[in-house]
């Protein structure tokens, strides 16, 4: 698997658990199972908190910089302002 | 100058592929290879056929094969393609030989995620994909006192409810803590939770399966909970892109594990288009690529993906995902982002939750709805909805889709107008209220 997809299968789950965590905690429902190993201490402990700490606009420019469709070109139409008629 | 195109594949996306090139010019030729032995039908209906809604699978076939051949569509049933000869601009076709092309279109679809677990070669899995599949499957339900479905995923979602209808003691396995754990926040699925379990339905979330048990046929699963009896599983894990065919002749992947494709929906390789399933699209807010979308996306894009190939020019935009389905006796949808999405991405937003009436509340028929509204903090346009009730999800979730893709904002939606009529719509639109709550905790700040 190429690291670029690898990192986001992995970040995605990972990033999703801990979301649910939280999102669980507001709305004082049960949140997701406690995640065990080496693996789910890294991606939760390390990456995760990590992750959070960065700014958006940081993140964000990660994530465009992997390969994707979003590097082809894709328009976004115009909108004219002003009343219609 | 017409031309010759292939397209692999007779789903949504290869059907739509289909009609397209032949719409640019009806000079143009177009084969379609399908491994399955029908087209044009609606698997998306399939679970409401098991579910007794709709009273046969004939209802959900949208066009013959005759229509096919009248329009000059050459459509190769249970035929596989083996492999893409991208140099020499040919396929090979099992039984067919070599068959040239002037453009392809791939539209291979998905593949459900492999649960990965033993077990998984016994007789009685139910992997739902194919009508005929499912005609024997239908009749196989009659005799099923228990069933398991794994993952209260979309298509989980709703086999869930066809079983529970069909009066069959229904399990659900799970290792989200709710349901539609991957795209919906709890509060919106609460409902359709407590429906289920009205209905009889056993829900076991933050529950890993483990093994599939039985031999020969399986007689029930293993979870991270304990042992499950069951005559039949759904599994109803996370949809994957089909692209081994794509991937063996070079064209190009991305993160998502889906083709790359620019707004023509060329792949990599000119002459080379892709549509559905197997392919990644650009998600209009944030321009992150994201793959998996429902039938309706998957038939534009085989529109589009087919004309470019017959020789026309057309684009297909960036997408804002609404989306929706009965679940249990409630409606859930939504627009890009929930709140669970935005937080796992780390996305900014403001929240406003505004519980409403789809009816006057005195009018017979009226249902509670539920409405959820993320906005960005900076500019207050809408960037993400969800929302669940009885009815009107699907007209909202449309209309939220366009208000994210044109820039509307939270301002916008608190002063919109709305229809106001007993039987049809209430006084207080909940998208309203909802925008409203979202400003009235702003200026609470």
């Amino acid at each position: 698997m190429a690291f670029s997809r690898w990192l986001r299968v992995n970040s995605e789950h990972y990033l999703t658990v801990a979301a649910q965590a939280r999102v669980a905690r507001r709305h004082g429902v049960t949140g997701p199972a406690a995640a065990r190993g080496a693996k789910a201490f890294f991606w939760l402990r390390i990456f995760v908190p990590v992750y959070r700490l960065l700014p958006w606009k940081l993140r964000h420019a990660v994530m465009r910089s992997m390969p994707g469709s979003h590097r082809r070109q894709w328009t976004y139409p115009d909108r004219p302002a002003g009343p219609a008629i | 100058m017409s031309r010759r195109t292939v397209v692999i594949g007779g789903g949504s996306a290869g059907t739509g592929a289909a009609g397209g090139v032949k719409a640019v010019d009806k000079a143009n030729e177009v084969t379609v290879y399908t491994d399955f032995e029908d087209i044009a039908y609606s698997p998306c209906g399939i679970p409401f056929v098991h579910g007794k809604e709709i009273d046969s699978f004939q209802t959900l076939f949208l066009a013959t094969k005759e229509d096919y051949v009248r329009v000059g569509i050459d459509i190769h049933y249970n035929t596989t393609v083996t492999s893409i000869d991208v140099p020499n601009h040919t396929v090979e076709v099992e039984g067919e030989g070599t068959v040239p092309w002037d453009t392809l279109v791939i539209a291979t679809g998905f593949k459900y995620a492999d649960p990965g677990v033993p077990g998984a070669d016994l007789d009685g899995l139910y992997y739902v994909k194919n009508i005929r599949a499912a005609e024997r499957w239908d009749a196989r339900l009659d005799g099923v006192k228990q069933a398991v479905v794994v993952e209260a995923s979309p298509l989980g979602v709703e086999m869930i409810t066809a079983l529970a209808h069909r009066g069959i003691e229904t399990h659900v396995v799970d290792p989200n803590p709710w349901a539609l754990g991957e795209q919906a926040d709890p509060d919106i699925v609460a409902p359709v939770e407590q429906a289920w379990r009205d209905m009889g339905v056993h829900l076991h979330f933050n529950t890993r399966l483990e093994a599939f048990l039985g031999s020969g046929t399986v007689t029930g699963v293993r979870t991270s909970a304990g042992d499950l009896p069951a005559e039949l599983v759904v599994v109803a894990t996370h949809k994957r892109p089909e692209t081994t065919l794509a991937k063996a002749a070079g064209v190009k992947i991305g993160t998502t594990g889906g083709i790359v494709v620019g707004e023509d929906l060329s792949t990599s390789i000119p002459g080379v288009y892709a549509a559905g399933d197997c392919i990644e699209v650009v998600q209009g807010s944030t321009s992150i690529p994201l793959q998996g979308l429902t039938g309706s996306h998957a038939y534009a894009q085989g529109k589009v993906a087919g004309s470019n190939a017959g020789g026309g020019s057309r684009k297909y935009q960036p997408v804002y995902v609404p989306w929706g389905m009965l679940a249990a006796t409630q409606m859930v949808g939504g627009v890009s982002f929930g709140e669970t999405l935005a937080e796992s991405l780390g996305i900014p937003h403001i929240l406003g939750v505004a519980d409403g009436i789809s009816r006057a509340r005195y009018y017979p028929g009226v249902t509670k709805i539920r409405v959820k509204l993320l906005a960005d903090p900076a500019t207050h346009r809408l960037i993400g909805a969800q929302m669940v009730g009885g009815e009107g999800i699907k007209e909202r979730a449309d209309f939220l889709a366009m208000a994210v893709r044109v820039g509307i904002t939270i301002e916008d939606l608190a002063t919109m107008e709305n229809v106001y009529s007993p039987a049809i719509g209430a006084l207080n639109e909940p998208i309203s209220l909802a925008a409203q709550n979202a400003l009235a905790r702003l200026q609470a700040k």
